[in-house]
C-alpha cells in the first residue's frame, strides 16, 4: 500500500483527537453520549482527545523508526522524486540520529510520546488526583521543549530540500499535544476541571 | 479503611505504557534488521557526495547513483565501488598513484588483452578518489591541483614537485572535490591514503585498515572468490 495512504491512518485519528479537544468535539461528544455517557463532559472529551493524539504520536514514531531500519537494510519505503520523500530524510545518515548520542529520531519520538501518553493516561484515570494539575503542566513543558527539537529537524529538512511527511505528522502531533496539555492546565486553573459541568458549546 | 489509590493508577498506567513500548520494540526486532551506518566491514557506507572531475569537467557526484539497493550476494551484475581517500600533497598517495591507476584500469575493464577483450571479465568495479586537503602545513590543494594530479597536466605542485611528473599514467577514474573534508569527516578517515571496497548494495566489504597486509586488488580478488564472482578461466 502507498505510504501516503498509510499516513492517513494516522492523520484521521489525529484529527479526531484534535476535534475532541476543541469546540468541534462538543457535537461529537453529545452524539456519542448515548453510547459513551462520560463524553458528555468536556473534561473527559478533552482527555480522550489528548490520549488519542499522544497515542498517534507514539505509533507514528514507531513507524518512523521502522522506515529508518528498512532504509538501512537497503530498501525503499517512501522514496519520491518530489520534495515529499521520507526515504531521503530518514535515510540520510548525517541527520537521522541525534547529534549527541547518535540515537535514531524515531526511538526518541517513542520515548517522548510514551511519556506524554503516560501523563495523559494517568490524569484520565484519576483526573481529580492532587497531582493531575502538575502532570498537565509537565506535559506542557515537555511538549514545548519538543519545539526546539522540531526546529532542529525542520532545519535539516530545509538543508536537504526534502520533507519527511511521517516526521512532520509526528511534529504536528507534538504541537497538538502541547495545546492539549496547556488547555487542560488552564481548565484546571480556571475551575472547569470537573465532570459535573454541563457541556459548553 | 483508607487507601491511597493514586500510586496504583500511575503504576498501572506506567506498566501499560511500558508493555506498549516493548510490543513496539519486539515488532521492530522481528520485522527489521537495521544495518549501522559506518566504515567498518559489514556496515552501510556513509554518503559520498560532491563535485567530481571525470576528465572533461566538474559535475555533481552522488555515490548512491552507483548503488543497486536490491543486489544480493553472488549477483554478478552489480557494480562494485572502490573508494580512495587521498590528498594531492600526500607522499604516500603519490607513491601509490601508479599502482592504483593500473588496478583501476584493470577492474574498470580499460586494460585490454591482446585480442582486444577486457583483461578483467568479472563484475564491473568503479573507482573514485575523494581528494581532500589535510590539515598539515604545505598541504594546500585546489581543483586545479586535483586535475593536475589526475591528468598529469599543468604546473601545479604536489608534495613539492610537479604533479605532472608523478609516477604512472594519467588516471581514468573520477576525482571528487573534498577539499572541505566533508566526506572525510563523514567517513572518519584518520589519514591518507585510505581504501574501501563497497558492495553494489552500499555495504562496506573491505577496509584497508582492517587488512593492512592486503592491497586493493588482493581484497577484490579474495572477495570475488569468496562470493563466487571470479570469471571462468
Amino acid at each position: 500500500m502507498n505510504e501516503n495512504i498509510i499516513l492517513l491512518f494516522y492523520i484521521i485519528p489525529l484529527l479526531v483527537g484534535t476535534a475532541f479537544m476543541t469546540r468541534a468535539g462538543d457535537a461529537m461528544g453529545v452524539s456519542l453520549a448515548g453510547r459513551y455517557p462520560t463524553l458528555v463532559n468536556r473534561r473527559r472529551r478533552h482527555l480522550l482527545g489528548l490520549n488519542i493524539v499522544t497515542l498517534v504520536g507514539f505509533a507514528i514514531s514507531v513507524h518512523t523508526l521502522w522506515i529508518t531500519n528498512k532504509i538501512s537494510e537497503g530498501g525503499e519505503v517512501c522514496s519520491s522524486a518530489t520534495v515529499f520523500s521520507c526515504d531521503d530524510v530518514l535515510g540520510n545518515a548525517s541527520y537521522n540520529v541525534d547529534p549527541i548520542f547518535g540515537i535514531s529520531w524515531g526511538l526518541i519520538g517513542m520515548f517522548a510520546f510514551g511519556t506524554f501518553l503516560f501523563l495523559a493516561n494517568s490524569v484520565s484515570k484519576d483526573p481529580d488526583a492532587r497531582w493531575s494539575g502538575q502532570y498537565m503542566k509537565w506535559g506542557f513543558y515537555l511538549t514545548a521543549s519538543g519545539l526546539l527539537v522540531i526546529a532542529l529537524l525542520v532545519s535539516y529538512e530545509i538543508e536537504m530540500e526534502k520533507i519527511c511527511q511521517y516526521c512532520t505528522t509526528a511534529h504536528v502531533a507534538n504541537v497538538i499535544a502541547m495545546y492539549g496539555f496547556w488547555r487542560a492546565s488552564k481548565m484546571h486553573e480556571d475551575g472547569e476541571w470537573k465532570d459535573e459541568e454541563p457541556s459548553s458549546s | 479503611m483508607k487507601q491511597d489509590t493514586e500510586a496504583d493508577v500511575r503504576t498501572d498506567t506506567a506498566v501499560k505504557i511500558l508493555a506498549l513500548f516493548f510490543v513496539a520494540i519486539i515488532f521492530l526486532a522481528f520485522t527489521t534488521s537495521p544495518i549501522k551506518t559506518g566504515t567498518k566491514e559489514g556496515e552501510r557506507a556513509p554518503p559520498l557526495e560532491g563535485m567530481m572531475y571525470n576528465g572533461s569537467g566538474w559535475t555533481q557526484f552522488d555515490m548512491n547513483d552507483y548503488m543497486t539497493t536490491n543486489w544480493t550476494v553472488g549477483d554478478a551484475n552489480g557494480e562494485w565501488l572502490v573508494v580512495e581517500f587521498m590528498d594531492t600533497d600526500c607522499t604516500f598517495c603519490l607513491r601509490d598513484a601508479d599502482e592504483f591507476g593500473q588496478v583501476a584500469d584493470y577492474f574498470m575493464k580499460i586494460s585490454k588483452d591482446a585480442d582486444g577483450t577486457p583483461a578483467w571479465n568479472g563484475p564491473v568495479v568503479n573507482f573514485v578518489a575523494s581528494a581532500t586537503e589535510l590539515d598539515i602545513q604545505g598541504h594546500e590543494t585546489s581543483r586545479e591541483e586535483i586535475i593536475s594530479f589526475r591528468d598529469k597536466t599543468g604546473d601545479s605542485s604536489c608534495a613539492g614537485s610537479s604533479c605532472s611528473s608523478r609516477n604512472g599514467e594519467p588516471h581514468n577514474f573520477i576525482y571528487v572535490d573534498d577539499i572541505d573534508q566533508e566526506n572525510m569527516q563523514d567517513w572518519k578517515i584518520p589519514g591518507t591514503p585510505s581504501y574501501f571496497i563497497i558492495q553494489p548494495d552500499g555495504i562496506v566489504a573491505w577496509v584497508h585498515s582492517e587488512h593492512p597486509q592486503e592491497k586493493v586488488s588482493d581484497g577484490l580478488f579474495r572477495i570475488f572468490n569468496e562470493q563466487g564472482l571470479m570469471p571462468d578461466e
